[in-house]
């Protein structure tokens, strides 16, 4: 079973170094104080935020009084995987998405503050085909900058494997089944930080620092193509902004 | 770079998935024209084809015609990925060797990575299936190479095998050709017509015969799934080529009989098959006749030898689910006339049928050894069919001979390759300064090495310091070859694969290259040299005070023979240090084998035997009996104590993928036969456990009337064939670590890195754990060294085999001109055949008691007498029975070259028509 | 089966007149200066190393107002400032006080004590008062009010002692983004084609029909919700309106009585549902951004 030819491409085509094709949008319900939809490659995570607002009465034993707890749900569509499968909201794996979701963004959000407060992130996967938590997070993350709520910086989270003495990022469905290790990071592109990670598996000691490296490029390449769009929904926004500051 | 996705729609298991998967089309993809590896013209010439041009060849070209692939004149071909990834579903060894092709600079086989490729991608047409897309595909990739190689004047020849397929081609304008047609017409190179795998249809029918057609691969699974049929790899009998037998999968895997050409239907030695129950009214028994090919070419059994009841089960073969088809040593059979194309082949392995083949060289291949792979069996030809792929030499060549033994049992022997040696140390490489600062120094002990003579890979050395405390300090030291071999490098790689060194009575084959294996690694006593040691500080009782582990610089004093040592213990004025220290060692392993023989450890026995070889024409002049002396169990005392101590070690260091060797216990059902034959001399003999077994076997020492001395030994060789194989595994996943034989709870292999490869692994944990090397991932990988230990547990059978059927040779070649009388003894009853040991030459043989050596029955089955409690047979009033001595004539028979082989004729006792 | 109108897909408008050379525009982690002499106002932070930069924390625009900078999200929850009117709705009813949602961070509190109880301003709280909360307001009851005080946590207090402010009746309420509201000295107008409005600062828009009768409501505290039918008129203007605002809100046009008003007259040449397509949407907000440029270099002649 290779993961890689050896001309060098991967089973859809794509270089070890190369992200699946993301696309994003930003704003995509209105209910919300934010929202994002992202895709990468057929992985498409839908997000969205409420708050900071009230803590919610089942909430309350949660509630700081120096900073805002975030409160964050994980589901899967049932026809998010080639099976049908009917998953409940709380099963083992979506309660530890969630947590690891939310251990992510505590340390990006300046929950401080928002003190008394609650911040819900909603994610629900409509595809999945590899790296959940990291479209997930990518999604989190401009749904919670399209809600304007402060953060250090962005969040970015990308994935890595390693066959052969090569790292593979971003991977997929087909080579998560592959059974190599699979390692997940999230990174503060600019502040260039490592706020969260994780493993799947099994590596040597020595091959860490090479997926570390790996998976900080990809992340680094998530935030540019996501930067880019932020850069382009903002403008039209920019455009009347200006004259709001003058008139 | 441009995307593009396409949707996939599978069912798998009844069940209906929809998979999406991506698929990226890039622009950016090399097509090795310019600048890559199809850069330059290609040189060889066809007649069909009038310009310079490179060959794309499809998938069943690949698939079947390797061999002409294969042929150094076939250059510049361009591999299609689409093509590789049918032939990697279709057949793995293909596969294997299409890659290596590939990575071979000098054929120029470049790989095309088309279905990413933007300008050949296309999606699948509805209703067209993979195998028309695929072929489309393939079209597709050849228009488009067509198009970029027209301003270059050259031009790209799609080959194929599928007519069909040809005529679309040219109908879409491509220069398409089949391969007939191709190699029928390449200039200068007429000896690859041979080469060409045939089609599918038969080439001479058979109106005698008529197989029944195989069942679909659907229908074959779906039986299978439903319990309907059985599926395993088909073993065929060693005794009897027209019978074989499946063992099924499953928890109670139970053996299946399969008899007879018609019920075996095209099945070969080693195919996975599926096999259908036969009524119980048909189940018939294995054979007790031994059925000698060469001797009654295509008999068969005999219904009234078919005993109606209590047979065991037996099946049909109904279909083969994977055929383990491989080139295969032999020789033309010598019918017929050499100007004739059609030819019987008869391959060397026994279990093999003959296979036709189509050749124009018959007139120079008769008399030669020579390579031929099957292409397919269709049901009108009672042979399969093949092709000839290449001649290694004539019959009886000792050089021939030698390399079909090594291509029957898969040694790799060719010499190593540049990458390979360039990863070797200068020839005057010498210790550099910093190893000295990061090992210990043990250049001043009296160390000593003891080898059997002639031994140039010297991988342990010994010593023995009186620490003037009561105790003592022993070392063993082991070549540091790991030092040499980094993991991951092209030697590391290369040794893996080989696994061991094999020993034929001529030749090494070595594992690594000789500048380490006799050079830098060898242990020899002419200067510093690099060891792992294993130091202990014993009490003069032997027993351990402590162990340690130290990677260290040694000079040995002495590198000596088994006898040389032994006469220096025995020499009572040598009062040298070395000699002190050999006195000593061997006082503490006497103390420390019989420790473990009371743990119960066996001391088993084989046959060995030594050639001396003419140093002129290096064919065998004498031979001896391997003799045992103290020194022997000396040194190997210390070697089983070493690897048990680092078995130890390293198993507590890395509980989950320590590199451990396992010796099953045998199942009780195992010694049936041989406690029966045991028993039929008055002998009882307990196998209960392997302590019982020892014992018991220690008391038939003992004279006892009506026996002659020599059966305690008889016996030892027959329990040792009762044993089950030792194997490498990782103790990760297994939880059975028992040595049977040592009677140890827990063994490696440490001793020996320079021929055996588990050793290098363990070198590796064991200098991981005391910190002396760093870890990396395959090491502590558990899947990843269960794989390798598993290729390890393969190279070491194929290599005893090698080493068993070398020795056979060189007998063979021994007798080449002799007739000797010997004596021998019976060590099994068949139902019309003794076998016969002559422990001279460590000759085994069978004697028929029932036809003469040209196949005649001579007695008739009335005159035949076999009790099988008993173990005993009776031939016209003569009673021959397990165990009794005999004496027979040994001769070298070469009526058939294929086989040559030994004969051994009774000559005491007489019986009428049988002995001589 | 009613028609269904399915657009043909056309370029994205991009608004490349509108780009400006200098950009404002940060988003989250970005370096606004380096420069340690400024003050860091909202949506920035600093990291508290020894490098002293000033981050912003939100994407949106960096106003400066001598040495205080500040990141103003694009889009967020409304923050409020003394002074501010605000539209809310009841969401509990406690003690001596509602809890009011007002799209802010935390819930606002209107105590009984900040409101025109029925019987005149100065009339005595009494336990009776406390029990009869709900029948005065009710959970999920519209409101106007002022905000008199900001607390420490970030929570609003609200009053409706005055007759502008109370219990909303009918009409018709648009939530947009608080930003979108241009702070002005008057947020409640009386618009000239017949309808009026309350331009909340928390960026809930309440749109009525304009009380003719200045009917004084000091007797009931204006709790008394009056159910007379509006008619149709009343209620398309209403209705264009209310589209009107959206369009503007979707195109981040800044909303006060003027860019409304003008929106409303561009919107003429419409049905009201016609309002509803983004084609008839983007005129009306350019001929809107027009107008109002048109007005800007009116005014600055003079």
């Amino acid at each position: 079973f290779e993961l890689i030819s050896d001309e060098g491409y991967r089973f859809d085509g794509r270089k070890p170094s190369e992200l699946r094709r993301v696309r994003c949008n930003m704003g995509v319900f209105t209910q919300a104080d934010g929202s994002a939809y992202i895709e990468q490659g057929n992985t498409k995570v839908l997000a969205a935020i409420y708050g900071p607002h009230e803590a919610s009465n089942n909430m309350r034993s949660r509630v700081c009084l120096d900073k805002c707890f975030i409160n964050c749900e994980f589901s899967q569509a049932m026809f998010s995987s080639a099976e049908r499968k009917k998953r409940s909201r709380g099963d083992r794996k979506g309660k530890d998405m969630s947590a690891h979701i939310k251990q992510t963004f505590e340390a990006a959000v300046r929950t401080q503050l928002y003190p008394r407060s609650q911040i819900d992130i909603y994610l629900q996967v409509l595809h999945s085909d590899g790296s959940l938590y990291c479209a997930c997070v990518n999604a989190a993350t401009l749904a919670l900058i399209d809600a304007g709520i402060a953060m250090k910086d962005y969040v970015c989270a990308c994935s890595a494997s390693l066959t052969k003495e090569t790292s593979l990022i971003d991977i997929n469905h087909v080579e998560e089944l592959a059974g190599c290790a699979e390692f997940s990071a999230a990174i503060m592109p600019k502040l260039d930080q490592i706020i969260y990670s994780e493993l799947n598996g099994r590596i040597h000691q020595d091959e860490l620092g090479q997926l570390v490296d790996a998976v900080t490029n990809g992340c680094k390449d998530i935030f540019a193509v996501i930067d880019r769009f932020e850069v382009i929904t903002d403008n039209t926004e920019i455009a009347v902004s200006p004259r709001s500051l003058h008139s | 770079m441009l995307k593009s996705k396409v949707i996939m729609v599978k069912t798998r298991s009844g069940k209906i998935l929809k998979i999406v998967r991506e698929h990226y089309l890039r622009d950016d993809i090399d097509n090795g024209l310019f600048g890559g590896k199809l850069d330059q013209h290609p040189e060889l010439q066809n007649d069909l084809v009038s310009s310079e041009h490179f060959l794309i060849p499809d998938t069943n070209v690949v698939l079947h015609q390797m061999d002409v692939l294969e042929h150094s004149c076939i250059m510049n071909v361009i591999m299609l990925q689409t093509v590789l990834h049918e032939v990697k579903h279709r057949s793995s060894p293909v596969y294997k060797r299409i890659k290596s092709l590939c990575a071979n600079p000098d054929k120029k086989f470049f790989v095309f990575t088309n279905e990413h490729c933007i300008d050949t991608y296309s999606a699948r047409v509805k209703g067209e299936s993979t195998n028309d897309m695929n072929d489309r595909l393939i079209r597709i990739a050849a228009k488009y190479y067509d198009k970029c190689l027209k301003d270059r004047n050259q031009t790209a020849v799609l080959v194929t095998n599928d007519r069909a397929n040809c005529a679309l081609a040219k109908k879409e304008g491509l220069d398409a050709l089949t391969i007939e047609q191709y190699v029928k017409n390449i200039v200068g190179y007429p000896e690859l017509l041979d080469k060409l795998a045939k089609a599918d249809e038969a080439i001479e029918v058979d109106k005698s015969i008529s197989y029944p057609e195989h069942l679909k691969l659907s229908q074959v699974q779906a039986g299978v799934k439903s319990g309907k049929f059985f599926q395993g790899k088909l073993g065929i009998s060693r005794e009897n080529y027209l019978e074989g037998k499946i063992i099924t999968h499953g928890e109670d895997g139970k053996e299946i009989l399969i008899q007879g050409r018609l019920n075996l239907n095209r099945a070969v030695h080693e195919d996975v098959v599926a096999v259908e129950m036969l009524p119980e009214d048909q189940w018939s028994n294995p054979s007790g006749v031994i059925l000698d090919v060469t001797v009654q070419p295509g008999a068969e059994i005999t219904d009234s030898e078919k005993k109606k009841s209590s047979g065991v089960p037996t099946g049909k073969v109904v279909g083969i689910i994977k055929r383990s088809w491989r080139p295969y040593c032999g020789i033309l059979e010598s019918f017929g006339s050499p100007e004739m194309t059609r030819h019987l082949f008869t391959p060397a392995e026994k279990r093999i049928p003959r296979i036709r083949i189509e050749t124009r060289q018959a007139k120079t291949l008769i008399g030669q050894r020579i390579v031929v792979a099957i292409d397919s069996w269709p049901r009108f030809s009672k042979y399969p069919q093949g092709h000839f792929v290449k001649a290694l030499g004539s019959v009886g060549d000792k050089d021939t001979e030698n390399e079909v033994l090594l291509l029957e049992h898969d040694v790799a022997h060719e010499p190593f390759s540049q990458a390979v040696l360039n990863c070797l140390p200068p020839s005057d490489w010498s210790i550099p300064k910093e190893e000295f600062a990061v090992r210990e120094d043990f250049r001043d002990l009296p160390i000593c090495s003891v080898d059997p003579p002639g031994c140039t890979d010297i991988d342990d050395c010994l010593h023995h310091k009186d620490l003037g405390d009561g105790t003592v300090e022993v070392g063993v030291h082991i070549a540091d070859v790991t030092h040499f071999i980094r993991p991951g490098t092209p030697i590391d790689n290369e040794a893996a694969t080989r696994g061991t060194s094999v020993y034929l009575c001529d030749k090494r084959i070595d594992m690594v290259p000789e500048l380490l294996s006799s050079n830098l690694c060898s242990l020899r006593d002419d200067g510093d040299r690099l060891a792992f040691s294993c130091i202990w500080i014993m009490k003069p009782n032997a027993e351990i005070v402590s162990t340690r582990f130290c990677k260290s610089v040694i000079r040995s004093k002495s590198s000596m023979t088994y006898a040389q040592a032994q006469m220096q213990i025995d020499d009572k004025t040598a009062k040298d240090p070395v000699t002190m220290g050999l006195r000593g060692l061997n006082k503490l392993a006497k103390i420390l084998k019989h420790d473990r023989i009371e743990k119960g450890a066996l001391s088993l026995s084989s046959p060995e035997v030594r050639f001396h070889v003419d140093s002129e024409t290096h064919d065998p002049i004498d031979l001896q009996n391997k003799e045992l002396r103290d020194t022997n169990s000396m040194v190997e005392e210390f070697m089983l104590l070493a690897n048990c101590s680092v078995a130890k070690k390293i198993q507590q260091e890395f509980p989950e993928c320590a590199v451990l060797r396992r010796h099953p216990e045998p199942p009780q059902s195992n010694f049936d036969v041989f406690l029966n034959a045991a028993k039929s001399r008055g002998l009882e003999l307990n196998a209960a456990t392997s302590r019982d077994l020892a014992v018991s076997l220690d008391r038939t020492e003992e004279p006892k009337e009506g026996i002659h001395s020599y059966i305690s030994t008889l016996l030892r060789i027959l329990a040792t064939r009762c044993m089950m194989q030792a194997v490498y595994f990782c103790s990760g996943l297994e939880s059975d670590f028992r040595h049977y034989g040592l009677a140890a709870p827990i063994y490696t292999h440490f001793t020996s890195p320079i021929r055996r490869y588990s050793d290098i692994m363990v070198h590796r944990l064991l200098a991981a754990s005391i910190g002396a090397d760093k870890t990396f991932s395959e090491l502590l990988n558990k899947t990843e060294i269960q794989n390798v230990c598993k290729n390890l547990n393969f190279r070491h059978r194929m290599a005893q085999y090698a080493q068993r059927a070398s020795v056979g040779l060189h007998t063979q070649l021994f007798f080449r001109s002799k007739v000797v009388h010997e004596s021998g003894y019976v060590i099994f009853v068949r139902k019309n055949a003794v076998q016969v040991l002559i422990p001279k030459y460590g000759l085994e043989g069978t004697v028929f008691m029932d036809r003469d050596f040209e196949g005649n029955t001579t007695v008739n089955a009335d005159d035949l007498k076999y009790i099988e409690d008993k173990c005993e047979i009776t031939v016209r009033g003569v009673k021959l029975c397990v165990f009794d001595e005999v004496t027979v004539q040994i001769s070298h028979d070469a009526t058939n070259v294929q086989h040559q082989r030994i004969n051994l004729k009774l000559v005491h006792p007489k019986i009428n028509g049988i002995s001589i | 089966m009613s028609n269904i109108t399915i657009r043909l897909p056309s370029t994205r408008r991009t608004q490349n007149q509108y780009e400006t050379g200098t950009s404002y525009l940060v988003t989250p982690g970005d370096v606004i200066t380096e420069d340690t002499d400024y003050m860091r106002g909202h949506g920035t932070y600093c990291t508290g190393d020894a490098d002293d930069k000033l981050y912003s924390s939100v994407a949106g625009v960096v106003e400066r107002i001598n040495k205080l900078i500040c990141v103003r999200a694009l889009k967020s929850r409304y923050t409020g400032e003394v002074g501010d009117i605000v539209v809310g709705r009841v969401k509990e009813v406690q003690q001596k006080r509602w809890k009011i949602e007002t799209n802010s961070r935390l819930d606002s509190i209107l105590q009984l004590s900040s409101v025109n109880l029925p019987g005149g301003e100065l009339r005595r709280r009494s336990a009776t008062d406390e029990l009869n909360m709900r029948s005065y307001l009710n959970e999920g009851d519209l409101i106007s009010a002022e905000v008199p005080q900001v607390n420490v946590d970030g929570i609003l207090s609200l009053h409706t002692r005055s007759l502008r402010y109370g219990k909303l009746s009918q009409g018709c309420l648009v939530i947009v983004s608080p930003s979108l509201i241009k702070r002005r000295k008057n947020h409640i107008h009386n618009l000239s084609c017949g309808a009026s409005i309350i331009l909340a600062n928390n960026g809930y828009i309440w749109i009525y029909t304009t009380q003719h009768s200045s009917q004084t409501e000091e007797g009931d505290g204006g709790f008394i919700i009056s159910n007379e039918s509006i008619p149709i008129e009343d209620r398309e203007i209403i209705c264009r309106l209310r589209n009107c605002i959206k369009c503007l809100a979707k195109r981040s046009v800044v909303l006060y009585d003027t860019s409304i008003l003008y929106a409303y007259e561009a919107s003429m040449s419409y049905k009201v549902k016609q309002l509803l397509d983004d084609e008839v949407c983007d005129e009306i907000v350019n001929k809107t951004i027009y107008l109002l440029q048109q007005a800007n270099v009116g005014n600055s002649e003079y």
